[in-house]
């Protein structure tokens, strides 16, 4: 499969895992995968980002969204565990100054 | 006018690959060229980001979704250099001086959603130039193996 996204309860957050890559072919379903992440005011989420293998400007697109929809409903969005290739990709987007990046879930947890 | 390309000395045909123009193809080009750099697994992730961003903004925006239309690719590797070159047969577009600039400078509230492909291949490659020759455009990508490796 090219791309699987399941989301389970994390303690007072949710996490979500993204398994796969994340193309233009797949983008969209990533943005229908992490919609219920936003569905309810101040509850935090979590990105895990460790099985990612690969992501275009097109799931950065959907990787600020959801950053723009947690602020809106007042409630933090952390990822955590990106590769070294991954963070490249976010680096050179100036994504790691405007998101909230971690090592793995747990230290995601503490920053809550 | 832009200077003149490096020239590749000895270089080595590693793909030679033809696409559908859809989106669903271009999973299949990454498996080709993860497959023609078997032991460069970071040059292959920085050549298959750059050809799904170019490759999706013809597939969307130059052909609009036109069907049985092909896109070909080709990359080849001398000492000194991997080149990448994509032929399209859509109209005249030079994505590298058409598309502006995304502001990576401003905070969340202000970060405008799109805008980022092109971006990545002009910071993943070290030249990055557009051809139209009349039927297409002619991309061509080099970059360099002397530094990074």
């Amino acid at each position: 499969m090219a791309l699987e996204c399941t989301i389970s309860e994390f303690g007072a957050a949710r996490l979500a895992h993204v398994i796969g890559r994340v193309d233009s072919a797949t983008a969209g379903e990533l943005e229908k995968s992490l919609a219920p992440l936003f569905d309810t005011p101040g509850r935090h989420a979590i990105v895990d980002l460790s099985a990612l293998d690969y992501i275009s400007s097109a799931g950065l697109r959907i990787v600020l969204m959801s950053a723009k929809r947690a602020k809106q409903i007042q409630a933090r969005l952390i990822l955590c565990g990106m590769a070294p290739h991954v963070r490249e990709v976010f680096e050179i987007s100036g994504f790691m100054k405007i998101l909230e990046v971690t090592n793995d879930p747990a230290s995601a947890q503490a920053l809550l | 006018m832009d200077s003149p390309l490096p020239e590749l000395r000895q270089k080595t045909l590693l793909l030679d690959y033809q696409l559908p123009a859809q989106l669903q193809e271009i999973e299949k080009l990454a498996s080709a060229v993860e497959d023609a750099l078997p032991e460069r697994s970071d040059l292959a992730f920085s050549a298959n980001l750059c050809l799904d961003e170019l490759i999706t903004n013809t597939v969307l925006h130059g052909l609009q979704g036109a069907e049985n239309r092909v896109i070909r690719v080709r990359m080849s590797m001398s000492e000194d250099w991997l080149e990448i070159i994509i032929k399209d047969d859509a109209p005249q577009f030079d994505p590298f001086v058409q598309v502006p600039p995304p502001d990576l400078d401003v905070d969340l509230d202000d970060r405008a959603v799109g805008g980022l492909g092109v971006h990545l291949v002009k910071t993943l490659m070290d030249e990055a130039r557009t051809y139209y020759d009349g039927s297409g455009n002619l991309i061509v990508l080099l970059k360099t193996l002397r530094k990074n490796t």
